[in-house]
């Protein structure tokens, strides 16, 4: 759901750049604060995941693809939304500048979206379906999924203010394509964060693994 | 930067090129979902049925443009999937190098605030 250049009048761009490098300071703070000497090499590594992952479009059928966004899986391992923010917005500038997808006015908009929305859904949904649930995949997976969804029908919204899609025509199609997409986007979530849980489950955010500890089920 | 942490590090950045490699060759030719939502608002896509033409012609009044270096992950048709691999192995680890040096950054301005203070 990367917004190009096109699809949006640079003065609206600007505002939501501006609300953008609010969170994107925010997210800088959180990097200066958290990311020690431990945690550098897991937030790197999982930056090149998203890159990766999200380049990739899968078919969707009816004629879309769609990738995966990453937000809610950055924000559950790394455990804050900002995380999602760091993470995002570093692999948006790259996608953007050097390749094209998604624009350069837009990239606020698709900062906002993707790693503030995706990312705040993403980690407070994952946490609330755990004291529900009492279970890891039951919760990342329906949060990976409305942090694919949510942040869709906000971008079909923005491109109504834009004048780009009707609003109803925009909410439906951009709505049911992502609820196709957001199932694989949670069903790799849950994978990659059992991969993570299984193989060095020290690096996975502290509060899932006292939830686990407390006989919840993987 | 002790064992465990080196190989986790050699091993994830390896997946990750993994994907970025396997995606040059099976990633899905069809537009996205914003941009199939953007085909039907411009009439050439119905809602479950693949699009009839492939440009996008919705716009919006006074927007930007930009030519990016490597446009849809690619160098061009004359390089073909050598030049998508070139593209995504060249983005994946521009990515990773950008987060351990802005990273790195971060921590070295906290150690230096700490001195001072």
């Amino acid at each position: 759901m990367h917004i190009p250049d096109a699809f949006m009048p640079i003065w609206q761009g600007a505002i939501y750049w501006i609300i953008a490098l609010v969170f994107i300071m925010l997210a800088l703070r959180w990097a200066k604060n958290q990311l020690t000497e431990e945690k550098i090499p897991v937030v790197a590594v999982l930056a090149a995941a998203v890159f990766a992952l999200m380049s990739f479009n899968l078919p969707v059928s009816m004629g879309t693809s769609g990738h995966l966004i990453g937000g809610a899986l950055v924000a559950i391992v790394l455990g804050s939304p900002f995380a999602a923010v760091f993470i995002l917005t570093l692999v948006l500038i790259v996608q953007g500048v050097l390749f094209g997808d998604g624009g350069i006015t837009t990239m606020g908009a698709n900062i906002i979206n993707m790693g503030v929305i995706g990312g705040f859904v993403g980690y407070y949904s994952f946490h609330g379906f755990m004291r529900v649930t009492k279970n890891i995949s039951f919760s990342a997976g329906p949060a990976a999924w409305l942090a694919c969804f949510i942040p869709a029908e906000v971008c079909a919204v923005e491109m109504y203010f834009a004048g780009t899609f009707p609003l109803r025509e925009g909410l439906i199609a951009m709505g049911l394509y992502h609820a196709l997409i957001g199932i694989i986007e949670a069903v790799i979530t849950v994978l990659v964060i059992h991969l993570i849980l299984r193989v060095r489950p020290d690096l996975i955010d502290e509060k899932v693994r006292q939830l686990q500890a407390k006989g919840v089920n993987g | 930067m002790d064992q465990k942490n080196l190989k986790f590090l050699v091993i994830g950045v390896l997946l990750a090129l993994v994907v970025a490699i396997v995606a040059v060759f099976l990633a899905s030719p069809n537009p996205d979902g914003l941009d199939s939502t953007a085909l039907i608002a411009s009439g050439q896509k119905t809602l479950t049925a693949p699009a009839t033409g492939e440009n996008i012609s919705v716009e919006a009044p006074g927007h930007f443009t930009y030519a990016s270096p490597m446009p849809d992950y690619s160098l061009g048709g004359k390089w073909g999937p050598m030049g998508g691999i070139i593209a995504m192995v060249t983005g994946t680890i521009l990515v990773f190098a950008i987060v351990i040096g802005l990273a790195w950054l971060l921590k070295k301005r906290k150690m230096s605030k700490k001195q001072i203070s």
